[in-house]
């Protein structure tokens, strides 16, 4: 029996979770073709548009780095280090190609490390700009285009416009799903934690969208049915920062007297929440979605200025993440951890500024580093709980 | 020499100092600009586009990552790191940015320029000019920086064309389109923000000034592949800034980047090298201990020569762009040199290996060098991310061995000086082996 066939819902999801690539390994002896990508910014439509399975390429917590020394220095990412050693270990030898993007820095050096170090048969770097300028707009578009083109050699098929647009339909009923996902939040006690949420979205993120989308709505009725779900907790909690691809610190924290019942992480709300618009071109909704309507630190937002062209902090701060306070207000949210991955320079940068912010709006919030490894969490254990104290 | 002077490790080019200069004169002039009431931009390195647009509406320019540098080399830089770190920004981000976010928090509490900042400080800017080419933190930096400033802050984008990707059809055009683009974009900003307008004749004449800079300064860089090298990266060091971060005047700038080509030349011609016995040739990678440079004395003591750095801080490979009409376009072309020229090679041997680390498998060879010091720099992705690479393709393709010594631009307290000294000595056995190795093995140094 499939992996496909054993479980349902929530049970499925955490099967998944844990062991993500199995399913992935099933579809290749099937025939299927499956390209890993890394982060938000590669257009996940046009592989589902010529049959080919997306696979987003996470790190792994409790594997210790020991290949990627060789290719990677001790002072980068911890996250895209793992990434690399898991590469290097053949944790990825199951995909057909690879397709990364300009998430950050790193990520994007790394894209091309990786080439060199593991060959793979098919592999696109997408230069994503980095600010919404009209000009990185064409540019994006053109970048797209490039992609369709190495695409559709590999696939050995012509990206049709038909089937982008349908691809695009099938994705944005993910995204509307994930918003139902996250909807189970917004009640005290919520109906599904952090936790099973997460292990939902890691299951998303090794399946192919059609079979994501079934597992969402298995999900979602079954939190809605079930009478053993999260208890009320003092605290409910925002997630933001940089990625997580592991439970363990959701499981610290809601162990700890806490809800987590909102996220802005590249595994979370941020890779879903924006829709691709339907235009006339799909490329033009697909650029416009990837590069301006996704919000992240690594693009940067248009300084907000006041009459006398003077940078307004505040009125730049509200514009850069006012959406973080549309979240409090809808998921009941009575404080902020702002989680960052040492090295991480793109959410660094940003803490003092969205600190202010918060406090501006009267939301507690709290800087929590760490470097990607289960040791480290403990450490991060006594400073939730004073955190929760403060809230409480 | 004077009777009871004690020789020098290195030989600096006499005319090196001029040039150093012109660059510390930079911050005096930007300083008197904006007592005028004359605008006043901080600017990240943006090769070369955004300098000339500043230049021809007479905006006067300072580079807070030059100033970095010379934080570090002042001893001004450890106050500014500390207010950064208490303002809490994370204390792995980059030096040069805590530094000048330090310097900013600093500026904004005395409503002044600080009374201790060297080089009499950078003034009050009007507006702060970031770019997008391979560092997140040059834009991250000058947004964070609205904490302390209420400049308005513009990142002119850049593409990264140093990969496979770029050799698509069409993929170089759209590029070069792109560019231009956001050229003409920064001017529509700066015309609606200064309520002026662009001297258009006085803009092609500062880019047509400019690849002349640039030409002139590679042509130096050229003459020290001979034997022994008549330039130390120290000299090189001193002297980028006014290239790399367009100091001033362009057309100033080459006529001392002439002199010094002529001082060079003459030095090849007479067999005189940067120190007194060349017994190993070395590169470096990427940006040296600004706090710390006399540590290279004490390797020119011990017969080490540094005769090339990253190309990242070079200046464009040559190319003739006077067949292109639009001054935009040219200066766009000249940009894309530099991110590009270097790669040619990397592109017609399909090795993929990242753009940042494959032009040092040419210069090695072409510069003859005996080892390379590589210096993870423990705040900065952008110089570090790709050195792991860099060794293990040097010695597996070059036989050519790696010496990492960890450190920081500007803090100090990242570098040990004699741990690197000790590392250094045994390294000297590594070089000789592989000289050896690379004899046998047919290699031409």
């Amino acid at each position: 029996m499939v992996m496909s066939e054993m479980e349902t819902g929530l049970d499925r999801a955490r099967a998944i979770y844990q062991d993500r690539t199995r399913r992935a390994r099933e579809l290749k002896a099937e025939g299927k073709q499956v390209i890993g990508y890394f982060d938000i910014y590669p257009v996940l439509e046009m592989l589902t548009a010529l049959d080919l399975v997306p696979y987003r390429i996470l790190g792994d917590m409790n594997e210790p780095i020991t290949k990627a020394d060789a290719c990677l220095p001790t002072v980068v990412c911890p996250f895209i280090r793992s990434v690399m050693d898991l590469g290097l270990k053949g944790r990825y030898d199951f995909l057909d190609g690879v397709v990364m993007a300009h998430g950050c820095e790193v990520a994007e050096k790394t894209a091309h490390i990786w080439r060199t170090y593991l060959n793979p048969a098919y592999a696109h770097f997408i230069d994503t700009p980095h600010t919404t300028h009209t000009a990185a707009l064409e540019q994006h578009k053109e970048l797209l285009k490039d992609f369709k083109k190495t695409l559709e050699a590999f696939a050995g098929k012509e990206l049709t416009l038909e089937k982008l647009r349908q691809a695009i339909e099938v994705h944005n009923e993910q995204r509307l799903l994930v918003r139902e996902l996250y909807d189970l939040r917004k009640p005290d006690p919520p109906l599904i934690s952090g936790t099973e949420t997460l292990q939902v979205l890691v299951a998303l993120a090794s399946l192919p969208v059609t079979e994501g989308n079934e597992l969402l709505r298995q999900v979602i009725r079954q939190a809605h049915e079930r009478r053993d779900g999260p208890r009320i907790q003092p605290a409910r909690l925002l997630l933001w920062g940089s990625i997580i691809d592991n439970t363990a610190i959701i499981d610290l924290i809601e162990s700890l007297g806490a809800n987590v019942v909102m996220d802005d992480t590249s595994l979370g709300s941020r890779a879903y929440f924006p829709l691709v618009e339907q235009t006339g071109d799909p490329l033009d909704g697909l650029a416009n979605r990837y590069l301006v309507a996704l919000k992240s630190p690594r693009t940067f937002r248009e300084t907000v200025l006041t009459k006398t062209k003077r940078k307004d902090y505040l009125a730049d701060l509200e514009n850069r993440f006012s959406y973080l306070k549309d979240y409090a207000q809808e998921w009941k949210v009575n404080g902020v951890i702002l989680e960052v991955l040492r090295y991480c320079d793109i959410h660094g940068y940003e803490v003092p500024g969205l600190k202010d912010y918060l406090d501006h709006i009267d939301l507690p919030s709290i800087y929590l580093e760490h470097d990607y490894s289960q040791a480290a969490l403990a450490q991060l254990r006594t400073r939730v709980q004073a955190f929760l104290e403060v809230i409480g | 020499m004077a009777e009871g002077e004690k020789k020098r490790p290195i030989n600096r080019l006499k005319t090196m100092y001029p040039l150093r200069a012109l660059v510390d004169g930079m911050y005096e002039r930007a300083v008197e600009a904006g007592q005028e009431g004359k605008p006043v931009a901080w600017c990240m390195v943006n090769w070369w586009g955004g300098d000339a647009i500043l230049r021809a509406m007479e905006v006067a320019a300072v580079y807070p990552e030059d100033y970095g540098a010379v934080c570090a080399a002042f001893g001004a830089a450890p106050a500014y790191l500390a207010q950064a770190d208490s303002d809490g920004f994370p204390s792995h981000m980059c030096g040069y940015a805590r530094n000048c976010l330090g310097y900013a928090a600093r500026m904004k509490e005395l409503g002044a320029i600080p009374p201790e900042a060297p080089m009499g400080g950078m003034p009050k800017p009007t507006l702060l000019l970031s770019s997008g080419y391979f560092c997140d933190t040059r834009y991250k930096w000058f947004q964070a920086l609205g904490r302390y400033l209420d400049a308005p802050v513009w990142v002119l984008e850049m593409p990264h064309p140093g990969v496979k990707e770029s050799r698509l059809e069409g993929v170089r055009e759209h590029n070069i389109k792109f560019l231009v683009a956001e050229l003409r974009e920064f001017i529509a900003f700066l015309e609606w923000l200064l309520d002026r307008k662009m001297d258009w004749d006085k803009l092609a004449e500062i880019i047509d000034d400019t690849i002349e800079m640039n030409r002139v300064w590679y042509e130096v860089n050229e003459l020290r592949k001979a034997r022994p090298c008549p330039m130390h990266s120290r000299d090189f060091w001193s002297s980028m800034p006014a290239s790399l971060y367009m100091a001033a005047d362009p057309k100033v700038t080459t006529g001392l980047y002439r002199q010094m080509y002529e001082e060079v030349k003459s030095m090849v011609a007479n067999h005189r090298g940067a120190i007194g016995e060349e017994k190993y040739r070395l590169a470096f990678a990427e940006l040296p201990p600004w706090h710390s440079l006399k540590f290279f004395d004490q390797l020119a003591e011990r017969g080490w020569n540094f005769v090339i750095e990253s190309w990242a801080y070079h200046p464009p490979k040559p190319i003739d762009l006077s067949q292109v009409s639009d001054p935009l376009e040219r200066v766009a072309n000249l940009t894309y040199q530099y991110f590009s020229g270097y790669f040619e090679d990397a592109y017609n041997t399909g090795d993929w290996w990242g753009y940042f680390a494959h032009p040092y498998l040419e210069l090695v060879q072409e510069y003859q060098c005996d080892g390379i010091v590589l210096h993870p720099l423990l705040t900065c992705r952008t110089a570090t991310n790709h050195l792991m690479v860099v060794q293990d393709q040097l010695m597996s393709k070059l036989k050519v061995p790696s010496l990492v010594i960890e450190g920081d631009i500007v803090d100090l307290n990242l570098f040990d000086p004699a741990e690197a000294l000790r590392k250094a000595e045994t390294f000297e056995e590594t070089m000789s082996h592989y000289r050896q190795v690379r004899k046998e093995a047919g290699m031409a140094w």
